[in-house]
């Protein structure tokens, strides 16, 4: 089915090789996302952080994911909001 | 001597590693350098057989690095190319016998004696991997135009830039009439998708079974495609950076060459 998908956006041009290649990139992009842990890590605290400035959220289970489909990988965030701030907290004081 | 310190590795096993190491080792003792080819496969030697020198073994790496015996002990000299030194592996022990520190240590001893240092990685990123990069200065990567083999390479290369080694990429094992075809990778899609320097293309070639059937370098026959490769893989190494790249080209014949005359081929 994955074969077919290339061969659809190949078009004519539907070589092996070409497959293969497509198939690699996609591969190399969700091992690349997967690998880097810290990276994942540092995204979670600092997505927590962020959307806590306007929702109280529960952290604990502020959920991250890397989804992959046959032609995307995507961002998944998952948090239940408990309920909206009323004044958004300053991340940093005013300059003047 | 100040020699540099090459690893030789991959990520996927069978890809040619060693006989890249043995051939590149061979042509740069050819151009007159004192080279050492270290087995780094602890427990399943094959560089040895390899390079025809399983008869001449008497002490190995682990005996070295742990100072059991003097390094001109372990490293046995090829007769055929007098500056080129085997240092075997052991057969008897695991990869967990020897530990990336103490890899650091022997090879500053390398250095001092030998103008080239070739660590004939293992296949994995296990403590094999580990050991063989350990003193690395630079890092040469086979890889064969198979999707196996680029994703496993694609790890590798993640590692060595971890580790501040730059790669260079090898692809070995190339089918100009598949290429043409295409069914198989080119070098132009491997460098694409693994954005690596490319430093040399192999085409695959009998006569590298024929080298290790009869332990005679692949380097020294001269109707090797293979070994020719390797020698202007070697004299990149060795600071002829420009060197052109040579693509393996389908060989097809007179009719062959008709045919696409006519637009009869395919």
């Amino acid at each position: 089915m994955i074969t077919d998908f290339f061969k659809k956006i190949l078009g004519k041009k539907n070589e092996s090789k070409n497959v293969a290649k497509q198939r690699l990139k996609f591969a190399l992009i969700y091992d690349h996302l997967e690998v880097s842990e810290d990276i994942l890590e540092a995204l979670h605290k600092d997505m927590v952080e962020v959307i806590s400035r306007y929702f109280e959220i529960d952290q604990e289970a502020f959920k991250l994911d890397i989804r992959r489909s046959d032609e995307l990988s995507a961002l998944v965030v998952n948090t239940p909001i408990l309920s909206a701030k009323r004044k958004r907290k300053q991340a940093q004081p005013d300059p003047t | 001597m100040d020699g540099k310190i090459i690893v030789v590795t991959s990520g996927k096993g069978g890809v040619g590693k060693t006989t890249a190491t043995a051939s590149i080792g061979a042509a740069l003792a050819l151009e007159g350098k004192k080279v050492a080819v270290v087995d780094m496969d602890i427990g399943l030697r094959n560089l040895d057989v390899v390079m025809g020198l399983e008869n001449r073994i008497v002490f190995n790496i682990v005996d070295a690095v742990k100072g059991r015996c003097k390094l001109k002990q372990a490293a046995i000299k090829d007769r055929r190319l007098d500056k080129l030194f085997l240092i075997p592996a052991s057969q008897s022990d695991n990869k967990n016998v020897l530990d990336p520190e103490e890899m650091v240590r022997f090879s500053s001893m390398l250095r001092r004696h030998f103008d080239y240092v070739f660590m004939d990685c293992p296949a994995g990123i296990e403590r094999g991997f580990e050991n063989s990069v350990a003193a690395a200065d630079e890092a040469l990567v086979i890889c064969t135009p198979e999707v196996a083999a680029v994703r496993d390479a694609d790890r590798v290369i993640g590692l060595l830039y971890a580790r501040s080694i730059t790669p260079k990429l090898v692809v070995n094992r190339i089918v100009p009439a598949l290429v043409e075809r295409g069914d198989m990778l080119s070098h132009v899609d491997m460098v694409d998708v693994l954005s690596v320097e490319l430093i040399g293309l192999v085409e695959m070639d009998d006569q590298v079974v024929v080298s290790t059937n009869t332990g005679v370098p692949l380097v020294m026959q001269k109707t090797s495609k293979a070994g020719a490769a390797f020698r202007r893989i070697a004299m990149r190494l060795n600071g002829q950076v420009d060197l052109p790249i040579q693509v393996p080209e389908a060989s097809g014949g007179l009719f062959k060459r008709f045919r696409s005359k006519f637009g009869l081929k395919k």
